[in-house]
C-alpha cells in the first residue's frame, strides 16, 4: 500500500532509540491509563497516568499477574474477553454505562461525585510483535464526569416527568396523567375482565369559600381536602384533580358496592375534619358520584360521563352526599 | 487433450479468477454457469471431466449440486472453492464425493498443485 | 443512477470481497465460539438516505440495537448496526463462553455485536490491503423510534449511502442476527478506487 502507515524512506527519520525515548514520554503525559499485559496475563508495561492513580511503584507490577496487582478484576470474565481479544484479533470493549470500573482507582474529583472509584471506558487491543499476537494493550480512560453528568441528567429528566404529570397545587395527579391513567385501566379491565370503578367528587360551596377567605383559603381548602381524601384511599387507587375544585379517583377491580362504601367514608371523612385557615375553622363538604364499568360501555368516557351525571345528582340532592350512577333515572342519564 | 471443464460460482470476479489459474490450452473447452441449475443442466448435456464448484450462492447451493451429481450418477471430479471454509462444511462437501476444498480468494499455486495431486494435470 | 452507484463489475467484485470476508470471519467465529456459524448471501444496495429509514422501518420491532463506527486508510469508513429481535438474545452468554452471572444482558449484546462486526471488518478489510480502527460500541436507547432518530443524527450530512446487510445464524443456540454496514457518500467513492484496482489485475 502506498499510503499506510510505513514511514517513507528520509534522512530525517529518527533513530530508534530518539523514537522509543518520545513515545514513553508521549505515553507518561496521556490522560488515559495503558497498561500492556503478554497472553500469561502478566504485566509488562503500563505508564505514569495508572501507576500514579494506582499509588503503587513498578516493581510491585511489572511481571506480575494482572490479578494479583488488581484483585479487584471479575478474573475469569477478563481472561475469557482477553482470549478472545487474541484469538480474534479484534478490539474489545468495557464501557462504565455497563461496568461502571474495571480497575478500582481513586478519582480526581472526590467531592462532586458520589462513586468511591474512577468511572472508566476501556479498550483492550490486540498488539501484533513480530508478526505474533502475544500482547494486549488495555487503554483505560477516565470517565467520572461524564457519568456524574448523566447521573444528573437521568435525576432531572425523572424530575421533569414527574413534574408534567403532578398537579402543582395539590401535588396529587394532573387531568392529563390522571385521564391517560384511565385509559389504561379501562383496556386492563376490558382484556382481563375486570371490574372497575370511578369517584368524582365536587368541593362544596367552593364559591362561597373563595368570597369569604380569598383564593389562598380556597386553595387552602383544596390542599387539605386532597390530604384528607388520600388517606382514607387504597394503594392501587389513582386520585387526580379533575379540575378546579372537581377530583376523580379511578378503583381498579373494584365493584360498585366497594365504590360507594369508600365514597361513603370519603365524604364522611371530609365532613367530620375541619380545615385550618389563619384564625377561620372551616368546615367542608363534598358531593360525590360514583360510577362503574357496564358491559355496554364503549369507552372510558362513559364512564367519566355516567359518575359526573350522578355527581350532579348529589349536588341536586342538597350535597354532602354520594349518589349511585346506577340510580340515575334513563333521562338523567342520557342528558 | 484438454478436459472439459466447467466453472460455477455467482460472481464473475471469482470464475476470471479460477480461469486463470487454469492451463491456457484448457481454455478452449470450457464453460461457466452461474448458478446451481445451469450446473446441473450443463452436466447433465455435456460431459463434463472436471467442475469447480462454488458453495455460496442462490438457489440451488454447491451443496445441491454435490447432491444432484450422486443422485444422476455423474462422473466428473469436482473442486469445491469457497469462502465457508468452517470445519464441518469442508467434511461435508467431502462427504459428498468432492475431490478436495479449496478456499476462496484461489491462488494459482495452490489449484495447480491439487490438480497434480488428482492426475489431472 | 448517480455518482456513487455502484457498476456491474464494481458490485460483483465487493459482493466476491464480502463473500470471502464472511468465510474466513465466520471460520474464526466459529472457532472461538466453538459451534458452527450459518452463512447467507449477502445484500448490498446503494440507497438514499431518505429511504434508509424506511427500510430500516421493519427493523423497529427489533428490541435491541448496537452501533459501532469503523474507519480506516484511504477515506474508508462507515458504521456497523447489529439489529436483535426478541428471540435471537437468550444465550448469548453461553455462547460467549460466559456464565450469565459474569455479565449483564446489554453486556452480552455489545459484546457479542463487537465482535461479529470486528472480526468480519478486519477481515475484509486485510483483502484490500487496509487496516480498520473502531469506536466503542453502543447500545442504542431501547425507547421507540430510537433507530429512526439514530439515523436521522447519523446520515445528517449525507444522501446517500451504501448499505451492506449480512445475516448471522448460530443454530445451536438459535442465535440470529443482523449486521446492517452503511457507508456514507464520500467513503463509497473511496470504495470504488478502491475496487476499481482490483478489477484493474483482471
Amino acid at each position: 500500500m502506498s499510503n499506510t502507515n510505513e514511514s517513507a524512506p528520509s534522512t530525517t527519520s529518527l533513530p530508534s532509540d530518539v523514537v522509543s525515548s518520545i513515545t514513553n514520554q508521549v505515553s507518561d503525559q496521556l490522560n488515559t491509563g495503558v497498561l500492556v499485559v503478554d497472553r500469561d496475563f502478566k504485566v509488562v508495561m503500563w505508564n505514569r497516568f495508572i501507576q500514579v492513580h494506582a499509588n503503587k511503584s513498578s516493581e510491585e507490577v511489572v511481571g506480575r499477574l494482572i490479578f494479583d496487582v488488581f484483585p479487584e478484576l471479575p478474573q475469569r470474565w477478563f481472561e475469557r474477553k482477553l482470549s478472545g481479544v487474541l484469538q480474534l484479533n479484534t478490539p474489545s470493549f468495557s464501557s462504565w454505562e455497563q461496568r461502571h470500573h474495571l480497575f478500582e482507582l481513586p478519582h480526581t474529583r472526590p467531592i462532586t461525585t458520589d462513586s468511591e472509584f474512577m468511572a472508566q471506558n476501556c479498550t483492550f487491543l490486540p498488539l501484533d510483535v513480530a508478526g505474533e499476537h502475544s500482547y494486549i494493550c488495555i487503554l483505560i480512560e477516565d470517565v467520572t464526569d461524564v457519568c456524574h453528568y448523566q447521573g444528573q441528567l437521568q435525576k432531572t429528566l425523572k424530575e421533569l416527568a414527574l413534574i408534567s404529570r403532578i398537579d402543582g397545587l395539590t401535588q396529587i395527579f394532573n387531568r392529563r396523567h390522571w385521564q391517560e391513567s384511565l385509559e389504561q385501566e379501562y383496556a386492563k379491565a376490558r382484556r382481563h375482565n375486570k371490574k372497575l370503578a370511578l369517584i368524582m367528587l365536587d368541593l362544596d360551596h367552593f364559591k362561597k369559600l373563595n368570597d369569604n377567605y380569598g383564593h389562598q383559603g380556597g386553595d387552602k381548602a383544596l390542599i387539605d381536602v386532597t390530604q384528607i381524601v388520600k388517606s382514607v384511599l387504597r394503594i392501587e387507587d389513582v386520585f387526580g384533580r379533575y379540575g378546579g375544585e372537581e377530583f376523580a379517583i379511578i378503583l381498579p377491580e373494584t365493584d360498585i358496592q366497594g365504590a360507594l362504601d369508600l365514597a361513603q367514608r370519603v365524604c364522611n371523612t371530609v365532613a367530620k375534619t375541619p380545615v385550618l385557615f389563619q384564625e377561620h375553622i372551616i368546615q367542608l363538604s363534598v358531593s360525590i358520584g360514583v360510577s362503574q364499568l357496564s358491559d355496554n360501555d364503549t369507552s372510558y368516557e362513559k364512564l367519566i360521563a355516567n359518575a359526573d351525571a350522578a355527581l350532579y345528582q348529589a349536588k341536586a340532592n342538597g350535597r354532602n352526599q354520594v349518589f349511585n350512577a346506577l340510580d340515575l333515572s334513563d333521562e338523567s342519564l342520557s342528558a | 487433450m484438454s478436459p472439459a471443464v466447467l466453472i460455477c460460482d455467482d460472481s464473475n470476479m471469482a470464475r476470471k479468477q479460477v480461469l486463470r489459474s487454469l492451463p491456457e490450452s484448457w481454455h478452449d473447452n470450457l464453460q461457466t454457469a452461474t448458478n446451481g441449475v445451469e450446473a446441473l443442466t450443463i452436466l447433465r448435456a455435456s460431459n463434463i471431466d472436471i467442475l469447480f464448484l462454488d458453495l455460496t450462492m442462490p438457489g440451488i447451493d454447491g451443496v445441491g449440486v454435490l447432491q444432484g451429481i450422486q443422485k444422476l450418477n455423474i462422473e466428473c471430479s469436482v473442486f469445491v472453492i469457497s469462502a465457508d471454509i468452517q470445519p464441518e462444511m469442508q467434511s461435508k462437501v467431502l462427504a459428498l464425493g468432492a475431490k478436495a476444498f479449496l478456499q476462496k480468494p484461489i491462488k494459482a499455486e495452490r489449484l495447480t498443485q491439487e490438480l497434480q495431486q488428482h492426475g489431472l494435470l | 443512477m448517480n455518482a456513487f452507484h455502484l457498476t456491474e463489475d464494481q458490485q460483483d467484485c465487493l459482493q466476491e470481497l464480502i463473500n470471502v470476508a464472511m468465510g474466513q470471519a465466520s471460520d474464526q467465529l466459529a472457532r472461538y465460539l466453538d459451534t458452527f456459524v450459518y452463512l447467507k448471501v449477502p445484500s448490498i444496495e446503494s440507497i438514499s438516505t431518505s429511504s434508509l429509514t424506511q427500510t430500516l422501518d421493519d427493523k423497529e420491532s427489533a428490541v435491541a440495537i448496537v452501533s459501532q463506527g469503523f474507519f480506516g486508510y484511504e477515506g474508508i469508513r462507515g458504521e456497523a448496526l447489529l439489529v436483535y429481535q426478541d428471540e435471537d438474545s437468550g444465550r448469548i452468554a453461553d455462547l460467549l463462553g460466559y456464565e450469565p452471572d459474569e455479565l449483564s444482558h446489554d453486556e452480552q449484546l455489545i459484546d457479542i455485536s463487537s465482535i461479529l462486526t470486528t472480526t468480519f471488518l478486519n477481515v475484509f478489510a486485510s483483502q484490500i490491503d487496509n487496516q480498520m480502527s473502531y469506536n466503542a460500541p453502543k447500545l442504542l436507547p431501547s425507547a421507540q423510534n430510537s433507530l429512526s432518530e439514530h439515523l436521522q443524527q447519523m446520515t445528517f450530512s449525507w444522501d446517500f449511502a451504501l448499505k451492506v446487510n449480512i445475516n448471522y445464524q448460530v443454530t445451536d443456540y438459535s442465535f440470529n442476527c443482523n449486521m446492517i454496514l452503511l457507508i456514507p457518500e464520500t467513503a463509497i467513492m473511496n470504495i470504488k478506487k478502491v475496487i476499481d484496482r482490483i478489477l484493474e489485475d483482471f
